[in-house]
């Protein structure tokens, strides 16, 4: 049916020509309907009692107040509603509260209808799971909630590696496969920077190719050594 | 309005009037206890008297003749030694026959009507009122040959000569009494002066209200307050102390234990030798409890030069940090705005450009790209750690840092989605907050702004935090020392608590990673600056890093 696979949105923004431009875009792209447009904390109350939307897009500075505020309000959580934060790039620090208050997704004005999308869709994902999954085991909701993770193109842990530098870390470690590899003799072969080095040694361990062995040092002092894992 | 009298005073009079009581008290019963003594003494000599004239040869035969001269010639020598009032002789029909006093009565009967036992033949010790008075007498019968009573002897003393004695012997009394309320007098006056001088001239109400204003005083500061005596032991300690310390134990509890057992203090507190001189101390930084505090210590003197104690107060730390924080921002705030509108302004005079050119395509990369930068920090941030805590902090860390002008990096490859279970989500907050300042810190003294490089990774079987600056460096010789209290790299003269603050970042982040069984691994950045490594196992069975403040790879 119609009805059942439309949302109720709420739009809190005290610009008026920025909340219809949302409420347009909204409404062309995706299965959900924008039920009002509150310009202030009351007027958002107001509305949210009255309409009890699914998704409220939330503006921070309003005038009588800030939205974060309301985010961190139980009564907004009793309603069971996702939050998308909308907050000024100057005003990162209140997003480190909105984020502390549980909001589905936070974005930086000037609002970029690409991030817009993609955290709309997200959300779309998100409750269309949940209706059809009525039982949901921990870990399914850990990865529905972090839906950003897994939205990112590849898996975390070649972030960063590049395929060149990774094969002149592993050959040493197949050239000497029976020396154990300090991080600075690591870097002087291969002429990277210590940082990136030990995020090589890290992908290294992860992926088992590379074990940590401990060398308690003459003065006792325990250093990290790599050395090269026996194949099995 | 009455006027009350002083405390001074009240004692002395109380003194006074108390031992005036007892003084009174004890004359009385000493007079009657002597005035019965005198009765009883009287009464047995009149009685011998009266028993040895009765016995005299010679008297039997006078009185049974009537002889009222030879009676008075007899007596007479007699009545002249005798210290009695008067000596009577009477006969057998209770008449007198002599009478030493009122020779007028003779052949009178005898006044007073106690005959009856002395004619039966018995000796008699009586009161009574007399011919010439109430008296105190002993009557004796004069006996014949045949044992058969012929007359009586009385020998009497008056009463009024008793009073005479007696009022003798009181005026003594009285004036050795005179004496000693004297002395009582300046005793009393003398010790309730010291009294008072002891109370330091205060009325007893006034040492009471002082009392309880020290408490409500004590109890209404905002700072920590405990007083130790010259034993160490705590003699005061208010609610905010407690509060602050997190000590669960009331004040009476606490009182007489010595310090070290209540507060675990630095373990250079006491041997420094700094806080029990003669000096005061102020704004100094320490570790109380786990707890970063700023104490002001003050010597108690009771007389100058000897101290019997130590006033310590203190405030938390984070508490002044965030004033002194908040304070900067509202001046920073102001130029801020300035600023900001500024760059407004040619923000919408560029896409006004933009746009009247039909330039849209670039409007409208010129417009994302304003947002873009903070969004994917955002982004990257939300997606790779899961502790929304943690994402706040560095986060919070990340735009303070760009204020300064300095780039916080995080590693491609961060990622953190679950904290050992050894270390708590705060201490990790604490451990990473801190190692950012320290780099950052670092870095800004170099008056370059390379970025600092954050790396988090739990990918293996511990969790690891790099830190990465290009900064001041640490030298060679710091570097075992550098996790001790109050080392600092930091130029003192650069913040506003004149250099008290530094050197405790890394002494809280080594506690911390100690506790939770890691290590720190601290070694040069290449060109410059330093990389600080943190390593705390998942296991929790990995052993207490004991050397943590040495684990160097250099």
């Amino acid at each position: 049916m119609n009805h059942n696979s439309l949302f109720n949105v709420l739009i809190v923004e005290d610009e008026p020509e920025l909340a219809a431009l949302h409420r347009d875009f909204i409404e062309q792209n995706f299965q959900l309907r924008v039920v009002g447009i509150a310009g202030t904390i009351e007027q958002a109350r107001t509305l949210l009692n009255l309409h009890q939307p699914h998704l409220v897009l939330l503006d921070n500075y309003l005038p009588d107040g800030q939205g974060v505020e309301l985010i961190a309000s139980p009564w907004l959580k009793s309603l069971d509603c996702s939050v998308i934060f909308i907050t000024a790039a100057s005003d990162m620090q209140t997003c480190s509260q909105a984020m502390r208050n549980g909001a589905f997704d936070y974005i930086i004005k000037p609002v970029s209808f690409h991030r817009l999308r993609s955290s709309l869709e997200r959300f779309m994902h998100l409750v269309k799971t949940l209706r059809h999954v009525k039982v949901v085991d921990q870990s399914a909701l850990d990865r529905l909630y972090n839906l950003p993770t897994i939205n990112t193109p590849s898996s975390p842990s070649t972030k960063g590696i590049e395929p060149t530098t990774l094969g002149k870390v592993q050959r040493i470690f197949t050239d000497g496969a029976d020396i154990s590899w300090s991080v600075e003799q690591v870097v002087e072969k291969v002429g990277i920077s210590k940082t990136t080095c030990r995020r090589y040694l890290e992908y290294c361990v992860e992926m088992g190719f590379i074990s940590i062995e401990m060398q308690y040092g003459n003065i006792g002092h325990p250093r990290r050594l790599y050395r090269k894992k026996a194949a099995v | 309005m009455r006027r009350r009298l002083s405390f001074q005073v009240k004692l002395f009079l109380s003194l006074v009037g108390f031992s005036c009581l007892l003084l009174t008290l004890l004359g009385s019963i000493l007079y009657h206890v002597i005035d019965r003594q005198i009765h009883h003494d009287l009464g047995q000599r009149a009685r011998v008297q009266a028993s040895q004239i009765a016995l005299m040869p010679g008297l039997a035969e006078k009185v049974a003749a009537r002889d009222i001269f030879g009676i008075a010639a007899m007596i007479q020598p007699l009545r002249n030694q005798s210290d009695a009032s008067y000596i009577v002789i009477g006969d057998v029909h209770e008449n007198h026959l002599y009478h030493s006093a009122s020779p007028e009565r003779l052949h009178l009967p005898m006044i007073g009507g106690d005959n009856a036992e002395v004619l039966q033949g018995k000796t008699i010790i009586s009161m009574r009122q007399g011919g010439i008075g109430v008296s105190l007498r002993s009557k004796a019968p004069v006996l014949d040959g045949n044992n058969k009573v012929i007359g009586i002897v009385s020998v009497g003393y008056l009463t009024s000569y008793i009073a005479n004695i007696n009022t003798r012997q009181l005026g003594q009394a009285a004036l050795y009494g005179l004496l000693l309320l004297c002395l009582l007098f300046i005793f009393s006056w003398m010790f309730s002066r010291n009294v008072k001088k002891q109370m330091f001239w205060l009325e007893p109400k006034e040492i009471a209200m002082l009392v309880r204003q020290q408490k409500a005083l004590l109890d209404a500061l905002y700072e920590g307050v405990f007083a130790i005596n010259a034993e160490q032991q705590i003699v005061l300690i208010n609610h905010t102390a407690r509060e602050l310390l997190d000590i669960r134990h009331p004040e009476n509890k606490l009182l007489g234990r010595p310090l070290a057992e209540v507060i675990r203090l630095p373990s250079a507190f006491f041997s420094e030798n700094d806080f029990t001189s003669t000096r005061s101390h102020h704004d100094r930084i320490m570790v109380l409890n786990q707890r970063q505090v700023i104490v002001n210590c003050v010597p108690i003197a009771l007389a100058p030069g000897d101290e019997s104690g130590w006033v310590f107060s203190f405030r938390d730390k984070n508490e002044i940090n965030t004033l002194s924080s908040q304070l900067s921002q509202v001046t920073r705030y102001a130029d801020n705005l300035r600023i900001m509108r500024h760059e407004q302004l040619n923000w919408t005079a560029t896409l006004a450009g933009l746009l009247q050119m039909k330039r849209y395509e670039e409007a409208m990369h010129y417009i994302q790209s304003q947002s873009a930068d903070a969004q994917s920090v955002l982004d990257f941030v939300s997606a790779h750690i899961t502790s929304p805590a943690l994402c706040g902090l560095l986060l919070g860390k990340y735009v303070s840092a760009r204020e300064k002008g300095i780039e916080l990096k995080l590693d491609p490859a961060c990622q953190l989605t679950h904290i050992p279970p050894a270390i708590s989500e705060t201490a990790l907050m604490s451990v990473i907050g801190n190692l950012l300042d320290n780099a950052v810190d670092a870095t800004l003294q170099t008056h370059q702004s390379s970025p600092v490089e954050l790396y988090i990774s739990d990918r293996n079987q511990e969790l690891l935090i790099e830190v990465a600056d290009q900064g001041c460096g640490v030298e060679d010789a710091m570097k075992p020392h550098i996790f001790e209290q109050g080392v600092t790299t930091k130029l003192s003269d650069n913040h506003e608590l004149a250099g008290s603050d530094h050197g405790l970042g890394l002494y809280l982040v080594a506690g911390y990673v100690h506790q939770a069984g890691g290590s720190i691994e601290i070694s040069d950045n290449q060109s410059q600056g330093t990389i600080l490594s943190v390593f705390i196992p998942f296991s929790s069975d990995a052993s207490g890093g004991e050397h943590y403040e040495s684990q160097l790879a250099l």
